[in-house]
C-alpha cells in the first residue's frame, strides 16, 4: 500500500487541485515533492501520521502525509 | 451608529478633565475605526514636530466596528501615537479582550492627552471614568500588577499596564494585557509612561447596536464554520506562530546572530514541536478566536509561566542572539513582558551589542563586565534588566539600535538592523526581495505585519526584482492592515486561508453599510498615504533614503547557512523602490503626488 | 441532553459567551451569557469553564415556576414569570444560574441552543446525553 499525500491550500495548485495523491514509499519527502513539481521551499510544515517530520523523512507504506504552506505569514 | 461604541473619550491628563463626544459619522465612513481612527487623530490633532514624550503628543487607543462582536478574532485594539523610537508614525496592535470591553463601555477611541502631574491609572466602568492615584503601583512589573488589579476589581475588568520600562522611558516600551498580549512596537508604552499613566482598568456592560441581528448571526456563523473547517486549523492551533520556526531556518529567513545569516546551526531545539513538548501547557485565545495561536508555557528550568514565546521572540531573543534553548528564550520573553519592553526591539539591540562586543567595538568596560558574546544566556538576562532600568550599557541600548549605533559609531551603524529607526522583526531578508521591500516601505518602520511576502518570494523566484512582486507588496499593505482598522485579527485569513469575502456580509449586517474588499482596500490606501504624509511632515530630511534597508542586506552575504553567499544588489534595492513609488502614485522622492492625494480624498488634509 | 466542557481544550476566547448572549438576549455581551469562564492566570495558566448540566435544581426551587422545559428538553427561564427573587442562584451546583438586575429584568440560564458548540474552535464544548 503506497503512501498518501495531502497538499493543502496553495500547494494544491501544483497537483491540479487534487486533495489526495498516492505516492510511492521508499523515497524521501523531498524527492517526492520534486517529482510532483511542488516547490520544496514553500512547504512550511510536513506531518506524517500527524507527527511533524523533516523533508528527509523516508516514506513508509500506509503513511499519511500532510503538506502545509504558510500563505500569509505573521 | 450601528457597529460602534458611539463615543470618543478624551482624557486630559494635565487638567484631569474628561470629555465624551459622539463618534463623528463621516470619520467612521472614511476611516472606519481602529487603526484608521488612530491615523486620522494623529495627523489632525498632534501638532507638527511635537515632542513624542511631551504635552502635545497623544496616545490614541481605538477599537473597530467588528470588535467585541461574534466574529472570529474580534479582539484587536489599535494604539497609535508619535513614536519616541522613530520620531514618526507608530501603531501597535493589541489582542486579547481589551478592545471588546471598550465597545461594551461605548468607546470607539480613547485619547490620552497631556501629562499627568502624578502617576495615575485610568478607571472606566461604563459611564464612570476617573483618574486615580497610582503611586503605590508605580515601579511594579506588568504581569504582577495585572494579577493584583484582577484580584482587586474582578475578572470582568480588562486591564492594560505598562512595566518599569515604560516608566523609565525605554524608547521601545510596550503595553501589556491579558497576561501575555502586548501593544508591542514603536514605543506606545513609552508614551503612556511619559504621560504617567500606569494602567487602564476597564469594564463595560452596554449593548453594541447592530443593523440586522439575524443576518449578523447567520453570516458570522458562516465565518466560524469556515475557520473550523480550514485545512490548517489543527496545526495552527497546536503550534501557532511557531509553525514557521523550522521553515524559516530551512529557507534562510531565521535571523541568526544579528541577522548575519538566515539559518542557525543550533536552531533545531527552538522548533515548534520541541517547544510544544517541553513547555506549552495551554492554547490561549484572544477574543472570539477559533484558532488560538497563543502558546501559554510553563518553563520548568526557571519555574515560571509565560505566554509564548511567539515566533518573533524566538527569532529575536533566540537565534538572533545565538541562543538555542527554548526555555532560555521563554525566560527572556517573560523578563521583557514583566519589565514592559518589546521583545523584538530588545532582541535586536542586544544582538547588535553582541556583535559590537565580538568585534571589540564594545569592551568589558562598556558592558559593565558582561561577556557579551553570542549565546551568553545569563548576560542576556542581565542586559534585559539593565535596558528596562536604563542603567549602564542598558541606557545606550534603551534608545533603540539606530541611536545607539549613531553614538557608538566605529562602523557599527552598518549592522544596526532597522528601517526608519524601527528594529527589523524576525525575517532575514538577504535573499527575498519582496519581503525586503515590505520591510523598507512598512509605514511604522521595519515591521512585518503590514506585508508578509516570503512564500510569494519563494514561489516566483526569491532574487527576482519585478513589477509583480511590488504589486503584491502594495496589495498586502492596502489589505492586511484593514483588519487592524476593523478591530479584528487578520490571522484567520492569513494562516487558515479562509475566504475573505465571508467578512463582507458580516460587516454589512453589523454596520448597515455595504462595503466590498475593494472599498476597504481604498480606505487602506487612504490611510497608507496619510501616514506617508505624516512622516514627511515630522521628519526634517525625510526622503527616499529613509526607505533603505540596513546595509547588511545589500553588502554582506551570509557566510553560513542556506543563503550563504547570496545578497541583494544595491541597484536592485533602488529599482524596487522606484517601481514601488511609481505603482503607488508617488514621486521619485517617495511622496504622494497631487493626483494620488485627490483620488484618495486627501487633498484637503495634505494642505 | 446537556452541554459538556473539556477544560483542557478551553482557550478562554469567550466566543461561546458572545454566541450565548446573542441567543438569549439578541445582544453581543459576554456578561449576559449562561456559561461561566474562570481564568487561572498567570499560574497555573489554565482556563476553567462551568456549564449547565440541566440538573433541574433551579426549576424545583423556583417559587413562581418560571423555569420550564423547552422543546429541546432543557430548562429555560420564562421572562414573564421570573420576579428576580434569586432563590435559584444558590441552588445551582455549577454557579451558572444568573440574576443581575442591572443587566436584565429576569434570571437567565442555558437553554441548550447549541450556538456555543458551533463557535468553539477547539471542540471544547459539545452536547450529549
Amino acid at each position: 500500500m503506497p503512501a498518501t499525500l495531502r497538499p493543502y491550500g496553495l500547494l494544491k495548485e501544483y497537483v491540479a487541485q487534487q486533495s489526495e495523491v498516492s505516492v510511492a514509499s521508499g523515497r524521501t519527502i523531498r524527492e517526492t515533492l520534486l517529482e510532483l513539481g511542488i516547490p520544496v521551499d514553500i512547504v512550511a510544515l510536513v506531518t506524517v501520521n500527524d507527527v511533524p517530520q523533516s523533508k528527509d523523512y523516508l516514506l513508509q507504506d500506509g503513511d499519511t502525509v500532510r503538506l502545509l504552506a504558510v500563505i500569509g505569514g505573521g | 451608529m450601528n457597529g460602534y461604541g458611539g463615543n470618543i473619550l478624551r482624557v486630559d491628563l494635565s487638567t484631569g478633565k474628561i470629555t465624551r463626544q459622539p463618534t463623528p459619522a463621516d470619520m467612521a465612513k472614511n476611516y472606519l475605526g481602529g487603526r484608521g481612527f488612530g491615523a486620522y487623530f494623529l495627523f489632525t490633532e498632534v501638532p507638527a514636530k511635537a515632542d513624542p514624550l511631551g504635552l502635545e503628543n497623544k496616545l490614541i487607543i481605538s477599537s473597530g466596528p467588528l470588535s467585541g462582536l461574534m466574529v472570529p478574532g474580534a479582539g484587536k485594539c489599535d494604539f497609535t501615537t508619535k513614536s519616541p523610537l522613530t520620531g514618526g508614525y507608530a501603531s501597535a496592535s493589541l489582542g486579547g479582550h481589551f478592545t471588546a470591553e471598550m465597545k461594551y463601555a461605548g468607546i470607539d477611541s480613547l485619547i490620552l492627552e497631556g501629562i499627568s502631574p502624578k502617576p495615575v491609572y485610568l478607571f472606566i466602568d461604563d459611564e464612570q471614568v476617573e483618574l486615580r492615584d497610582a503611586s503605590a503601583m508605580w515601579g511594579k512589573g506588568a504581569i504582577t500588577l495585572e494579577k493584583e488589579l484582577k484580584e482587586q476589581f474582578g475578572e470582568e475588568f480588562q486591564i492594560a499596564v505598562i512595566g518599569p520600562g515604560g516608566e523609565n522611558g525605554v524608547a521601545f516600551a510596550h503595553i501589556n494585557h491579558d497576561f501575555g498580549r502586548q501593544a508591542g512596537r514603536g514605543g506606545v508604552g513609552t508614551v503612556m509612561g511619559a504621560k504617567k499613566v500606569k494602567a487602564i482598568v476597564l469594564r463595560g456592560t452596554k449593548q453594541i447596536p447592530v443593523a440586522d441581528v439575524q443576518l449578523y448571526r447567520e453570516s458570522s456563523m458562516a465565518l466560524f464554520k469556515a475557520c473550523k473547517e480550514a485545512d490548517m486549523l489543527k496545526e495552527w492551533q497546536r503550534y501557532g506562530t511557531t509553525i514557521v520556526t523550522s521553515w524559516c531556518d530551512e529557507v534562510g529567513a531565521l535571523p541568526t546572530r544579528n541577522f548575519s545569516a538566515g539559518s542557525f546551526e543550533d536552531g533545531k531545539t527552538l522548533y515548534g514541536p520541541v517547544m510544544r513538548e517541553q513547555i506549552v501547557i495551554t492554547d490561549k485565545g484572544c477574543f472570539g478566536c477559533p484558532s488560538p495561536c497563543g502558546k501559554y508555557s510553563k518553563v520548568g528550568r526557571y519555574k515560571s509561566h509565560v505566554e509564548g514565546p511567539e515566533y518573533e521572540t524566538i527569532g529575536m531573543l533566540g537565534s538572533n542572539l545565538g541562543i538555542s534553548d527554548i526555555q532560555d528564550v521563554a525566560q527572556a520573553n517573560l523578563l521583557c513582558d514583566e519589565l514592559g519592553i518589546d521583545t523584538i526591539s530588545t532582541g535586536s539591540v542586544i544582538g547588535w551589542a553582541m556583535e559590537c562586543y565580538e568585534k571589540g567595538i564594545l569592551t568589558k568596560e562598556d558592558t559593565g563586565g558582561l561577556e557579551l558574546k553570542f549565546g551568553n544566556v545569563p548576560a542576556t538576562f542581565t542586559l534585559i534588566e539593565k535596558i528596562a532600568r536604563r542603567e549602564g550599557l542598558g541606557k545606550l541600548l534603551s534608545q533603540g539600535v539606530k541611536k545607539a549605533a549613531q553614538q557608538v559609531g566605529k562602523g557599527s551603524e552598518k549592522f544596526a538592523i532597522h528601517v526608519k529607526g524601527m528594529e527589523q522583526s524576525a525575517y532575514a531578508t538577504h535573499y527575498a526581495t519582496a519581503m525586503l521591500l515590505a520591510y523598507m516601505t512598512c509605514d511604522v518602520g521595519a515591521h512585518h505585519n503590514r506585508a508578509w511576502a516570503i512564500t510569494y518570494d519563494l514561489q516566483v523566484g526569491r532574487e527576482r526584482v519585478a513589477e509583480d512582486k511590488v504589486a503584491r507588496v502594495i496589495w498586502l499593505q492596502n489589505f492586511r492592515p484593514m483588519f487592524d482598522v476593523l478591530g479584528a485579527c487578520r490571522l484567520q485569513w492569513v494562516e487558515l486561508g479562509i475566504d475573505r469575502n465571508l467578512y463582507v456580509p458580516v460587516l454589512e449586517a453589523i454596520t448597515g453599510v455595504h462595503r466590498t474588499w475593494e472599498d476597504l482596500e481604498k480606505i487602506g490606501e487612504r490611510i497608507w498615504n496619510l501616514n506617508r504624509l505624516y512622516w514627511k511632515r515630522e521628519i526634517e530630511d525625510f526622503d527616499r533614503s529613509w526607505d533603505l534597508p540596513s546595509p547588511r542586506f545589500y553588502q554582506e552575504p551570509p557566510k553560513t547557512g542556506v543563503t550563504a553567499g547570496k545578497i541583494t544588489n544595491y541597484e536592485d534595492v533602488q529599482t524596487l523602490l522606484d517601481m514601488y513609488y511609481e505603482q503607488r502614485g508617488w514621486s521619485h522622492e517617495g511622496l504622494p503626488t497631487n493626483d494620488t492625494l485627490a483620488r484618495l480624498d486627501l487633498a484637503a488634509l495634505a494642505n | 441532553m446537556r452541554l459538556y466542557i473539556d477544560n483542557a481544550k478551553c482557550t478562554g476566547c469567550r466566543a461561546c459567551l458572545v454566541a450565548c448572549s446573542l441567543n438569549l438576549f439578541q445582544e453581543s455581551n459576554p456578561k449576559k451569557a449562561a456559561l461561566l469562564l474562570i481564568p487561572h492566570f498567570p499560574a497555573p495558566g489554565v482556563y476553567e469553564m462551568k456549564v449547565c448540566t440541566q440538573c433541574g435544581d433551579c426549576a424545583r426551587v423556583c417559587p413562581t415556576e418560571a423555569i420550564k422545559l423547552n422543546e429541546r428538553g432543557a430548562y429555560y427561564v420564562d421572562h414573564d414569570e421570573c420576579d428576580l427573587c434569586e432563590a435559584c442562584v444558590p441552588e445551582c451546583p455549577e454557579e451558572v444560574m444568573f440574576v443581575r438586575a442591572e443587566l436584565a429584568n429576569h434570571a437567565w440560564k442555558c437553554d441548550l441552543c447549541g450556538d456555543c458548540v458551533l463557535v468553539c474552535g477547539t471542540d471544547a464544548l459539545w452536547i450529549a446525553e
